[in-house]
């Protein structure tokens, strides 16, 4: 016993080094699952509050070019709502919409599935491989973990870890989250990113003998956390891949994630219950 | 007081700077300085093993709070403050037990000795987080090369830090 003692004193140093080397390697390796930790995320209260502050100083340098970028989704938007001029206007987030089958013409009341909440961007990162994105607004105003998140031009990533005020989103700059896509016929690929570029996206899982031209556009699919439809990129340049006879697409993203100001935190009211029917098959099925 | 500085001009400022190779070849990753590990690299000479172990994992802990990195930075900082007091007593002239009060600095070590102290250091911490950070044996050239612009560029910041915020010795007027 006393030799032990003795050993423990000689290799004090030894032994605490690499105890604390292998907190770091779990630490680590708790976060390389999707979820991770929420001590040691810039979510936390410390880290939020440096990044708001920061982010109330900085703020005044960028307000012509967001005045800017403002105006030109509202463009966008007006446009869009001059084309549902037959449709009742919205109220309240629920669409009234018709239905014309045979002669009939019925109304029916549709509630929208998603809620937008606004944010402010207050950290951003764009050149680690797995880029995170710190948002000014938390649970209390109602956003919760896998929300999709998009900005007024394209699609900015998924909400990864929340505390009361902060939260911290996985950008699409990340090795690890795949966005199902769609191109304008149809056809359905993968987004991903090369950890290179931040203007550059690629898509994956294209045949071969599809038609894909430079400057067509890209855009979100149905499977997708995002809402549909939302612009990703127009693709820049054309890859085949011989051996596996796949395309491999690379994407200018609409979305620059250099300059991040303002987005939009999609709650979709519908998930909790999508969630809930495919768990319940999936229950079934197991034996 | 100099951990809070430095911390904060990692965080705020040199973590939002994306530096490129200036003829920009295709392929090179942008990368980062980071000046962060001067805080043990200026611990006074006397200061105990355990004790900048335990700074180190502070700081590095305090650092992948900031950047979603748990563990990362602290894996790293923690074995560069390991091998801190033995590079020191390899590079000193004299036992380290003579530099009772002091701390590292070109002042007290000369030009060449400090540079390659803080150097080799700084690549030992660069080499373990950059490995920590892609995880793969594959991009192997990836992380020296990442190891490499990434060091070049915080020894420029850590020999400017050290030029700006060290007192003129009094001898001198």
């Amino acid at each position: 016993m006393h030799n032990f003692i003795l050993l423990i004193r000689r290799f004090f140093n030894l032994i605490l080094f690499l105890s604390l080397e292998i907190v770091c390697i779990v630490l680590v390796s708790g976060t390389q699952t999707i979820q991770g930790n929420d001590i040691t995320s810039s979510a936390n209260a410390v880290a939020g509050v440096v990044y708001k502050k920061q982010s109330d100083i900085v703020e005044y340098f960028g307000l012509r070019k967001m005045n800017d970028s403002l105006i030109n989704e509202n463009a966008r938007l007006r446009q869009l709502v001059s084309s549902f001029k037959t449709l009742d206007p919205v109220k309240d987030s629920i669409i009234h919409k018709e239905w014309r089958g045979g002669d009939s013409v019925k109304k029916y009341v549709r509630y929208a599935d998603f809620v937008y909440h606004t944010a402010r961007v207050i950290n951003n990162s764009t050149s680690l491989p797995d880029n995170y994105i710190t948002l000014n607004i938390g649970s209390k105003e109602g956003v919760a973990r896998n929300m999709a998140v998009i900005s007024g031009s394209g699609i900015v990533g998924r909400v990864e870890h929340v505390s009361a005020h902060f939260s911290s989103v996985l950008s699409v700059l990340s090795s690890k989250q795949k966005v199902a896509a769609k191109l304008k016929d149809g056809l359905t690929g993968y987004i991903v990113w090369d950890e290179k570029n931040p203007d550059i996206l690629l898509m994956t899982d294209i045949p071969q003998q599809a038609k894909v031209q430079k400057g067509d556009s890209v855009f979100t699919s149905e499977y997708s956390i995002f809402t549909p439809d939302i612009l990703i990129g127009t693709v820049e340049n054309i890859n085949v891949n011989k051996k596996t006879g796949m395309q491999l697409l690379y994407l200018r993203s609409s979305t620059n994630f250099r300059n991040l100001q303002y987005v939009y935190v999609i709650e979709n009211k519908m998930a909790g219950e999508k969630k809930q029917l495919e768990d319940s098959i999936n229950v079934k099925t197991k034996p | 007081m100099r951990f809070t500085v430095l911390v904060l001009l990692q965080v705020l400022i040199l973590n939002k700077i994306n530096l490129m190779w200036w003829t920009y070849p295709p392929g090179f990753p942008m990368f980062i300085p980071y000046i962060y590990p001067l805080f043990i690299l200026l611990l006074p000479f006397e200061t105990p093993v355990w004790t900048l172990l335990l700074a180190g994992f502070g700081l590095g802990i305090t650092i992948d709070t900031f950047t979603n990195t748990a563990g990362m930075h602290a894996a790293a900082t923690v074995l560069m403050a390991y091998l801190r007091t033995n590079v020191l007593s390899a590079l000193l002239p004299r036992n380290m037990s003579e530099y009772e009060g002091l701390q590292p600095s070109v002042k007290n070590m000369g030009w060449s000795p400090f540079l390659v102290y803080s150097a080799f250091l700084i690549t030992i911490h660069h080499l373990v987080f950059f490995t920590f950070e892609m995880w793969t044996f594959s991009g192997i050239g990836m992380i020296l090369l990442k190891t490499f612009a990434s060091g070049v560029t915080s020894m420029l910041f850590i020999i400017a830090y050290v030029l700006l915020f060290t007192r003129q010795s009094n001898s001198r007027a």
